[in-house]
């Protein structure tokens, strides 16, 4: 449940939302409740649907600090160009975002962009997504699997494999996620947890090993988000006893939660989800960006079930400008989570800068960086 | 002592204003074509690099194929994307359309926006609200606002792009708000453009950013060796040499034009100081008596040259600039050359270059007066008190001593000729022009002391002829002088008719040779659409004969502009039937594909016949023979032939953008009116041959016009300076001519004698200038031209022409020293002779 999301709606070029009557309506497929995801084919893309993403947090520990990661692959086929058929048609697009945090410093990031065929591919039998020298892939080893991720920009680079300890585990109904109460609303939901971090990173010119945990997830989708939606808080945590938490809330405009959700795969195994009424999301402590003036609820205290969690920012600046796909400021970072569970993991929360621009009136195309 | 100088300087400017003014012109002259010749192309490269830009952005290597009608695979590109020194590829497809009933081709350029944003942010597209379609994704085209206010269509407005036979229907989307005030621009999808025109699985370029901490160069290398053959890595600082190197030859003549009026310039100033030392002899030498040292005199005579030079560099400072103005306004930023095409740029001087030319211009006065203040030195005071200027440096050398100059500096010049150019410049052959003016003003005073001296012993003449003859005879020093200005300015004058008109007639000859065909046609930039290539195939077409080329270019090096392809109906065997060889053509192998090569093609890449050379084409390194080298004044970059057959067989496709056309005998009419449908359907060009020849001809004339103009110039001064030699000369010799008039010689004799001086002098001048100036034009055609430009041309003297030159300008010379005889007649006999006792 990633702000990404909203960026692979059609929403993707503002131009294109304006004037979206205009084209002819794609036929996206549904996501249906039942359908028996298979891997490593689910890995893959799945470029009939209209959004996509693959996405992997994690913390490192370096000898001197904690440093939060994050990679994404996002997917969009927002309509366009789908009767051309020249090889290079806009109708698959990936959008690329790294980031890093580093306690005592701001959060350092960078994006890329491109279509399929043109700078950007993706695999549909397996997990093998890149842009340029960007890449994200799974690959057998022996009788194990990994994860490797790729990526170099100005500021950081990173080579980084992640090993599984654990099995994949299916969100919602084998994989089935409902996003809201109407029908349809919904994505197919794969995670990772508790996998196993090591590699190189290389920041400020210089290059050092790490090792640490990480938490990927892979979700797809066509219709994500519900009437009155103006962001969410979302959480995934590697809990220290070898469990996994996740949690999501739908907001409205007045903060009221529209839609709720949490998983609990404990140290033994067991998968507990907690339907929306027996999820709740208090905020404890905000933090004002001086740059958005946005308050972000940076401490939250989560409660599903008996269970009760509060979050502890690595850092209170976790604040992230993304100018891709369109401009839009979101808090997004490592957390550290006390209460009857502990661990680390990243929080999100989209929507307290502004509403989430859903169309625009410029059709200059950010930058890339 | 600085008001000596001053108080001198003024003097001797009342004393000769006409002279000193004369001067000054030449010097400002000098200046401005040479100021203004540097401002124009100043600006225009500066243009060219600005529509460049915004073009093409700033990448830090573009990745392109070699043949125009090459391009880059998608696969080639992925596989540049993935290395990690590379930041962004940003692909382009680009092509030209025609819009419409649009006659002229626009560019269009497909891009990517998701990464044109990094590279050419001169080019991304503002969509027009409401837009007519969703995003630029969507398939709308963006227009430069130029091209929108002369097509006169609004935005959301419907079009119709055609290239050759391919079409698009779309519409404009919105415009290019970043795009130049001149560029005439389209831009839309990179996949639409794909999609409409090509390149199947390929785009016609990849503009990179490299990551900041990349190193370029050892980037450069390593993707150099796992480039594909066909393609080309093209760096910033290529571009900036290309350009530097379109119009470099062309703006160094013009330059060297300029010396020339710099040159006259200093040698008027030369005549001037030195008439000037001789007049003011008596001043210097009671000064001298009074206390002012030999250096004093000295720098006095350089002084005063600064005097002319510097307010006359001054106002050529202003005057190129004003130069440069009107003829960028005129003619644009290539003088007429062609190089740059519309553009009309922005003159923008800088300090630099101004203080240069400032110096310059001092230069040429200062090097004008060293002679004249080297001899002010040297006056012996008392003989000068008593009678005057001695010309003491010239006496006791002998006849045979004089020649060693001469005969020295010819050899030298001779020797400078065999020297290949340097930094592509013929800089030796301009070094050996130098040497054959100063071999000519040498030249002079031998000249006339040998001739005049032996007809004046042998001949009775009257005695008004016999004294005009005996002083041009013994007073050789001062006919050099009067003469030197006119053999230099004669000089450059006949030998730039020379040169032109060698090439003149050699371009017409040429063209004779080329254009066979009493019709041409052609698709500007596209190929030919198939509907009238098919019905050309048809039996029932007015025509006995057609013959089809397809022009392309091929980038053998990046920093250099491309050389042309033409691909041709030509027999392997029998090449000679429609190419002007200049040499032997050689059989090629039976097995090898034969290319035949321009001679530019032949000097720029040192490519001979009989070799077998790698040819960038279709996508690869393809080997051939080369089977001779062709004239070709139309490409002066280059431009390599090879025969259809011997392309199909190495896998070309042969798609013709110009035809020759042979009608049927007496349907020549009906001819025409066949090709008017396709013509009109797809703005092709239709011209006969007598037209295309009478265009050339006329662009020839008109990138000569210049050269014209300075020719006028150089021979208003020569002329000039001659009568105002002569004038001083009589001021100087009053005494001597006072004494004639007390002996009873009457004005009219005087005068006379005077304008006979004037005439034999200029008769001297003339013959030696038309010499030096035959050698000069045999320099140009042979030397200079070949290297600067690489066309190579017999030489073909305009006899006539010439000889009017030397007539009217003698005339003009004459009527000139009527203004210095009417001096002579006006001195007061009696006052002069007094005051001389």
């Amino acid at each position: 449940m990633r702000r990404r999301s909203f960026l692979a709606t059609p929403l993707l070029l503002p131009a294109l939302a304006s004037s979206a009557s205009a084209r002819q309506a794609v036929a996206y497929p549904p996501v249906t409740r039942g359908h028996h995801l298979v891997f490593p084919r689910d890995h893959g893309a799945h470029p009939e649907f209209r959004t996509e993403w693959w996405y992997v947090t994690g913390a490192l520990d370096t000898p001197q600090q904690d440093i939060g990661f994050q990679l994404t692959f996002f997917r969009s086929r927002p309509g366009t160009a789908e009767n051309l058929h020249s090889p290079i048609a806009a109708r698959q697009i990936v959008f690329a975002h790294a980031a890093l945090s580093l306690p005592g410093d701001r959060l350092r990031h960078s994006e890329r962009a491109a279509r399929a065929n043109l700078g950007a591919r993706f695999s549909s039998l397996d997990c093998d997504v890149g842009i340029g020298a960007w890449r994200m892939f799974r690959q057998a080893r022996g009788a194990d699997e990994e994860l490797r991720l790729q990526m170099q920009s100005p500021q950081f680079s990173w080579e980084l494999t992640l090993s599984p300890t654990q099995a994949l585990l299916l969100q919602g109904d084998q994989g089935y996620s409902p996003k809201g109460h109407a029908p349809g609303l919904a994505s197919y939901y794969v995670s990772w947890p508790q996998l196993q971090v090591a590699g190189t990173l290389v920041y400020a010119g210089r290059q050092q090993m790490v090792s640490g945990r990480a938490w990927f997830d892979h979700e797809w989708s066509t219709a994500l988000l519900g009437e009155g939606a103006v962001g969410w808080d979302w959480l995934g945590i590697n809990l220290a006893d070898g469990g996994a938490l996740m949690a999501f809330r739908m907001r409205d405009a007045v903060g009221a939660t529209l839609y709720a959700h949490a998983a609990w795969r404990d140290a033994g195994g067991r998968l507990r989800q907690f339907a929306p009424d027996s999820v709740r999301f208090t905020p404890l402590r905000g933090w004002s960006s001086p740059r958005s003036g946005a308050t972000y609820p940076v401490q939250i205290e989560i409660s599903f079930g008996e269970q009760s969690v509060r979050t502890l920012p690595l850092l209170d600046d976790q604040e992230l400008a993304a100018s891709r796909p369109t401009p839009v400021v979101y808090w997004e970072g490592l957390v550290r989570i006390e209460g009857s569970l502990s661990g680390r993991g990243y929080l999100e929360m989209t929507g307290y800068a502004e509403r989430l621009r859903v169309a625009g009136h410029s059709a200059r195309l950010p930058a890339a960086g | 002592m600085n008001t000596l100088a001053w108080w001198l300087i003024r003097a001797q400017f009342r004393s000769c204003r006409v002279a000193t003014l004369l001067s000054m012109l030449a010097i400002a002259l000098g200046v401005a074509l040479g100021y203004a010749i540097h401002l124009i192309n100043d600006a225009a490269l500066t243009d060219f690099s600005r529509a460049m830009k915004t073009v093409q952005g700033e990448p830090d290597a573009v990745i392109a194929a070699r043949d125009s009608a090459g391009s880059v695979a998608l696969s080639s590109l992925e596989e540049i994307a993935r290395d990690p020194a590379v930041l962004v590829v940003a692909a382009v497809i680009e092509t030209r359309v025609r819009i419409g009933h649009w006659p002229a081709p626009v560019r269009l350029i497909g891009l990517d926006v998701f990464t044109a944003g990094v590279v050419m942010p001169g080019l991304l597209p503002r969509q027009a609200e409401p837009a007519p379609t969703g995003s630029i994704l969507e398939g709308g085209v963006y227009a430069s606002p130029a091209l929108l206010a002369r097509l006169g269509l609004p935005v959301n407005a419907a079009l119709t792009l055609t290239r050759g036979d391919q079409q698009w229907s779309t519409s404009i989307a919105g415009d290019l708000p970043a795009a130049g005030p001149d560029e005439l621009l389209l831009v839309a999808d990179i996949a639409w453009v794909q999609e409409h025109f090509g390149p199947a699985d390929a785009v016609s370029e990849a503009r990179l950013r490299l990551a900041p901490d990349a190193d370029p160069a050892s980037w450069r290398a390593r993707l150099a060796q796992r480039l594909p053959a066909g393609l080309l890595l093209r760096v910033a600082d290529d571009d900036s040499a290309r350009a530097a190197n379109l119009s470099r030859a062309y703006r160094v003549n013009l330059n060297v034009l300029a010396l020339v009026a710099l040159l006259t310039g200093a040698f008027l100033v030369f005549a001037t100081q030195l008439t000037a030392v001789a007049q003011r002899s008596t001043q210097f030498a009671l000064l001298g008596v009074l206390g002012l040292t030999p250096a004093r005199r000295l720098l006095q005579v350089l002084l005063e040259a600064l005097a002319i030079g510097l307010p006359g560099a001054l106002l050529g400072l202003g005057l190129g600039y004003g130069l440069a103005f009107a003829f960028t306004r005129l003619l644009g930023g290539d003088l007429g050359g062609g190089y740059f095409p519309g553009s009309a740029p922005i003159i923008v001087p800088q300090a630099t270059s101004a203080l240069g030319f400032l110096f310059l211009g001092c230069i040429a006065s200062l090097a004008g007066a060293l002679y004249p203040a080297w001899l002010n030195r040297r006056q012996a005071l008392v003989q000068a008190l008593n009678s005057g200027f001695a010309q003491m440096p010239r006496a006791g050398r002998n006849a045979r001593r004089q020649l060693l100059l001469p005969i020295g500096l010819a050899l030298t010049a001779g020797a400078l000729l065999q020297l290949p150019p340097l930094f592509e410049l013929p800089l030796a052959g301009y070094a050996a022009i130098a040497l054959v003016l100063v071999i000519g003003i040498s030249a002079a005073p031998l000249l006339t002391q040998q001739l005049f001296g032996w007809v004046a012993t042998r001949s009775l003449l009257p005695a008004p002829q016999q004294i005009a003859l005996q002083n041009v005879a013994q007073a050789p020093l001062m006919a050099q002088v009067a003469a030197s200005g006119l053999i230099v300015s004669f000089a450059l004058t006949a030998s730039m008719v020379i040169m032109v008109s060698s090439f003149r007639v050699a371009v017409d000859r040429w063209l004779d040779h080329v254009l066979p065909a009493p019709l041409y046609l052609r698709s500007k930039a596209t190929p030919l659409p198939q509907d009238l290539l098919a019905a050309l195939a048809r039996t029932d077409t007015p025509f006995a004969h057609v013959e089809r080329t397809a022009h392309a270019l091929l980038t053998l090096d990046p920093q250099r502009p491309g050389v042309g392809l033409l691909v041709r109906e030509l027999e392997r065997s029998n090449p000679g039937e429609r190419l002007p060889f200049s040499g032997p053509v050689i059989a090629p192998p039976p097995e090898m594909a034969v290319v035949w090569i321009s001679e530019a093609m032949h000097e720029i890449y040192r490519l001979s016949p009989g070799q077998t050379i790698h040819l960038p084409l279709l996508g690869r390194e393809v080997e051939v023979f080369v089977g001779g080298v062709w004239r070709d004044y139309a490409r002066q970059f280059g431009a390599v032939a090879i025969s259809r057959d011997d392309y199909r067989r190495l896998g070309g496709d042969f798609r013709p953008t110009d035809l020759a056309l042979w009608p049927l005998p007496g349907q020549e009419a009906a001819a025409a009116e066949w090709l008017r449908p396709y013509t009109a359907r797809h703005g092709l060009e239709l011209a006969e041959s007598a037209e295309i020849r009478q265009l050339s001809l006329s662009i020839f004339d008109k990138s000569f016009a210049v050269t014209h103009a300075l020719e006028a110039a150089a021979m208003l001064i020569g002329v000039f300076g001659l009568a105002v030699t002569l004038a001083a000369s009589v001021w100087l010799r009053a005494r001597e001519l006072a004494t004639l008039g007390a002996l009873g010689f009457d004005r009219r004799m005087l005068s006379r004698s005077v304008m006979l001086e004037g005439a034999l002098i200029a008769a001297v001048g003339l013959l030696i200038g038309s010499i030096c100036g035959t050698a000069i034009g045999a320099v140009l055609t042979h030397v200079v031209n070949p290297q600067a430009f690489h066309w190579h041309m017999p030489l073909d003297i305009p006899w006539l022409a010439l000889l009017a030159g030397v007539a009217s300008t003698l005339a003009t010379a004459i009527f000139a020293s009527h203004y210095a005889a009417r001096q002579a007649t006006r001195l007061p006999v009696a006052q002069v002779l007094a005051s001389t006792q």
